[in-house]
């Protein structure tokens, strides 16, 4: 047994339990009661996703998906600094 | 060889970290549904952006250092995987700061179980304030 087809079996079996995981956090995003719920489950959501995309690029040997990482997670924080804004003075910043 | 074995040893020591990282992003997923209202769930939330994404980035380094079947492009993706980590490990923690403080000063969570709240007595709006 080489070293590709160890990782690659790694990953494919990690694969179903990170898509359980989304789908866990996807129920919490739609049914969540207030906006705050749903702003740190997309923060899970999100963070999450950053870490599947790098192994994505891992097991589908192709490095550009990393850039779609790095972009996401700033994302994310923007999202968090802006809805953090908005409640705490209730004005979109400008 | 001895390049081989250090391939080999990089290559367990990140797949060790990635199945850490997937057990703690599952159990988070799993807490995200049962914990009962929104200040408990940020306990949930940092659970699965700091074990559930930095500690499987930083595995993912060590996996694409050691297999070198994915040609001279992995230096690339293991320094994305690297500055990803260290962006998730800091802008993670101030997210969650920022938004679990604008939620109390707001009144925008609903705080349903509620046995003590400090810091809206010391504010002087009573001790268990809904809605």
């Amino acid at each position: 047994m080489d070293i590709e087809s160890l990782v690659t079996s790694f990953l494919v079996i990690c694969m179903p339990i990170y898509i359980t995981s989304f789908l866990l956090y996807l129920v919490r995003l739609i049914k969540g009661p207030t906006l705050p719920d749903r702003v740190i489950a997309t923060d899970a959501l999100g963070f999450d996703l950053a870490a599947f995309f790098v192994i994505l690029s891992i097991l589908f040997r192709s490095p550009i998906l990393i850039a779609c990482a790095i972009v996401l997670s700033l994302w994310i924080f923007a999202l968090d600094i802006y809805v953090a804004k908005y409640l705490e003075s209730r004005e979109l910043g400008e | 060889m001895a390049v081989d074995i250090v391939d080999w040893i990089l290559v367990i020591i990140g797949q060790i970290l990635i199945a850490i990282g997937i057990i703690c992003d599952f159990i988070a997923a799993i807490l995200m549904i049962r914990f009962p209202n929104f200040y408990v769930r940020l306990h949930a939330l940092t659970i699965g952006s700091i074990g559930g994404a930095v500690v499987p980035l930083i595995g993912a380094v060590f996996i694409v250092l050691g297999a070198e079947y994915l040609g001279i492009y992995r230096f690339f993706l293991a320094g994305g995987a690297i500055t990803t980590a260290i962006f998730v490990f800091i802008l993670g923690a101030i997210g969650s700061h920022a938004i679990a403080r604008a939620a109390h000063k707001s009144k925008s969570a609903i705080l349903t179980p509620c046995y003590v709240d400090h810091l809206s007595e010391d504010r002087g709006e009573g001790e268990c304030r809904q809605g």
